[in-house]
């Protein structure tokens, strides 16, 4: 049977609601987002070290937290939870050892030290049992934090920014011990980052959170080449993101009003009149030489600009245009390509935005309403939630 | 030298400083971990004794220890003019320093390390076991030592509640003051001397343990795996 562990809370903090709702089972979801999204809260929230307003966290058939109308309270210390947690800041005690760390969550059991000794070895770091965690680098510290989490025997291990103040090759050799140790112990393995490589690195399936909630989950590929809103567009950094009217649409495709500027897009659902979230990848967009004839993939949505800046990335180049109105566009390109144009600032550019690479990501969101009443109508939703008895601990 | 009172003083000092320990402990831990109503003016009538003149302190301590109190009729505690008495005055003026010094060593420790705990498993009478008081030990050591040498010099309290009965209830402070009333100067100097060591070598080991050295960052250490 495969271990499931599903969240479905709602909590105030302060300015924004965190409204979690999903599912994880055995495999390393990442939870990416600007920071002070939530991300950690609901981590925190799952470990038992804050207590959500109301909903329900349930691992299999134990049920972690539970304030839901016509059912019993329920709120599992966070030491009967058996989560692993993983703090960015390693949070080893500093009067123990290596090896007495690892220990310390085996309590007084009599193989407690030859199994902390197995788990070092496990994580290479047998030969440092004796140090003391200043003794250690970061991410010597961050492996003993590891091997101390899965001493514990956790069915699930949260990984809170864990690796974001430790260097990059350190941090590579860290997500490939986590995949391995995911994969042995199938283990429900969240992992919070606000950086899009890592996230790549180690995740298998990707939750954008934004504002407390979750914008868009999904297989990472997924995401990228379907992002559900402008918001994930945004928190992806995906660029040439365009808010734009649906003009006419038919079979062969349909025709956008991009504030202005009409694009040839591929056929949608749309009616026209609806107003829609569209992007262009910058590999997709291509220049259009001034002395060539065009090719076929290239006769739609040609746009003049100028250009404003231009950048070596590795084998490519990041070129910025601005349209005559001043809307910036991005484009990226192989720097073996357009080797005879000049593309310096300043230089005049025609681009080709081809019709099959404009990617329509469903109508736009209409304005959400403001947070105070969300809650209020949740707060209904759920029963009448007893402030005076909302701390449960 | 006035010796039964030197080992009374170190007896009543040795009772009196665990008294100090485990007191000063419990109520530190409970203005650090809970809030009530009233919070504020229990911190400052603990902290009392450090500007009450001693008169004052002894005078409450005969109320409460005298005939009529509630410790006197209903628990049958009759320590006025005994060597207790002087340990009650000592814990009384020991507790407020020891309050102050583990109380801020308790609200040091980091909270992501007690977190760290629970998730590990640990309840948390362990946790304050195994985490949290080894991590404010200095400042509860250093609370405890204050404490004890502010209580070994005890003099205005002790001595209206003690009687001041040569050889039983005679304490270092309250010889030195008879000493030098009968113009027993040589036996006021031996004591004066031994007393000034005792004081500097507590404030000196106090000042050792206080400020506890900062843990170094990982951030500064070599990140090789």
């Amino acid at each position: 049977m495969t271990p499931q562990l599903t969240v479905d809370i709602i909590k105030r903090l302060g300015q924004t609601t965190l409204e979690m709702r999903f599912t994880a089972e055995a495999e390393i979801l990442v939870l990416f987002g600007p920071s002070g999204a939530g991300k950690t809260q609901t981590l925190q929230a799952i470990a038992g070290l804050s207590t959500p307003d109301s909903g329900q966290i349930r691992f299999d058939d134990a049920i972690f937290f539970q304030r839901m109308p016509g059912k019993p309270v329920v709120n599992l210390p966070a030491r009967k939870r058996r989560i692993g947690y993983v703090f960015q800041q390693y949070a080893l005690f500093p009067h123990m050892s290596a090896l007495e760390n690892v220990a310390f969550p085996l309590g007084r059991r009599r193989d407690a030290r030859d199994r902390a000794m197995e788990l070092l070895e496990r994580m290479h770091l047998a030969h440092l049992a004796q140090r003391m965690p200043h003794e250690l680098s970061g991410g010597q510290q961050q492996r003993i934090a590891i091997a101390r989490a899965l001493a514990a025997e956790p069915h699930i291990l949260l990984l809170d920014e864990s690796f974001s103040a430790l260097d990059r090759p350190v941090r590579e050799r860290l997500h490939e011990e986590i995949r391995m140790v995911q994969a042995e112990r199938r283990l429900v393995v969240l992992y919070v980052t606000h950086n899009l490589d890592d996230a790549f690195a180690v995740g298998h399936r990707l939750a954008v959170v934004r504002n407390g909630r979750i914008e868009q989950i999904g297989r990472i590929n997924d995401v990228f080449t379907r992002p559900a809103n402008r918001h994930v567009l945004d928190i992806l950094g995906i660029p040439n993101a365009m808010n734009a009217r649906v003009i006419e649409t038919g079979p062969s495709g349909s025709l956008l009003d991009w504030d202005g500027i009409f694009l040839e897009a591929p056929p949608i659902d749309t009616p026209p009149g609806a107003e829609i979230t569209a992007y262009i990848r910058p590999e997709d967009i291509r220049l259009v030489y001034p002395d060539r004839s065009l090719s076929r993939m290239v006769l739609h949505n040609h746009l003049e600009g100028i250009v404003v800046e231009r950048r070596l990335e590795r084998h490519m180049y990041r070129l910025r245009v601005a349209l005559p109105d001043g809307r910036p566009i991005e484009v990226i390109y192989p720097s073996s390509l357009y080797a005879t144009m000049n593309l310096t600032p300043g230089e005049r550019v025609r681009l080709a935005l081809r019709k099959e690479s404009i990617v329509v990501i469903a109508p736009r969101e209409r304005v959400s309403p403001p947070v105070g009443t969300i809650l209020s109508e949740r707060m209904h939703d759920a029963g009448a939630i007893d402030p005076a008895s909302s701390s449960l601990t | 030298m006035n010796w039964p009172a030197f080992w009374l003083s170190l007896q009543v000092n040795a009772i009196a400083s665990i008294m100090i320990l485990v007191a000063g402990l419990l109520i530190a831990l409970m203005l650090v971990r809970t809030r009530f109503r009233g919070k504020i003016l229990l911190e400052t009538v603990i902290m009392l004794p450090l500007v009450l003149p001693p008169s004052v302190i002894g005078y409450y301590l005969l109320l409460a220890f005298g005939r009529g109190s509630p410790l006197f009729e209903w628990f049958n505690i009759r320590i006025l003019f005994t060597w207790q008495a002087a340990v009650a005055a000592s814990v009384v003026v020991g507790i407020p320093l020891m309050v102050q010094s583990s109380r801020a060593a308790l609200a040091n420790v980091d909270p992501v390390l007690e977190n760290a705990a629970r998730t590990l498993g640990a309840s948390e009478l362990r946790i304050l076991w195994r985490v949290t008081l080894p991590l404010a030990r200095r400042g509860i050591l250093a609370g405890v030592i204050l404490g004890s040498a502010r209580a070994l010099g005890e003099f205005g309290a002790t001595l209206m509640i003690t009687g001041n009965i040569p050889g039983r209830t005679q304490t270092l402070p309250v010889a030195i003051y008879d000493a030098v009333q009968a113009q027993r100067y040589a036996d006021a100097h031996l004591m004066v001397l031994v007393m000034t060591g005792l004081a500097l070598a507590g404030l000196l080991l106090a000042r050792q343990l206080e400020p506890a050295p900062q843990y170094r960052r990982a951030d500064d250490a070599e990140s090789s795996v």
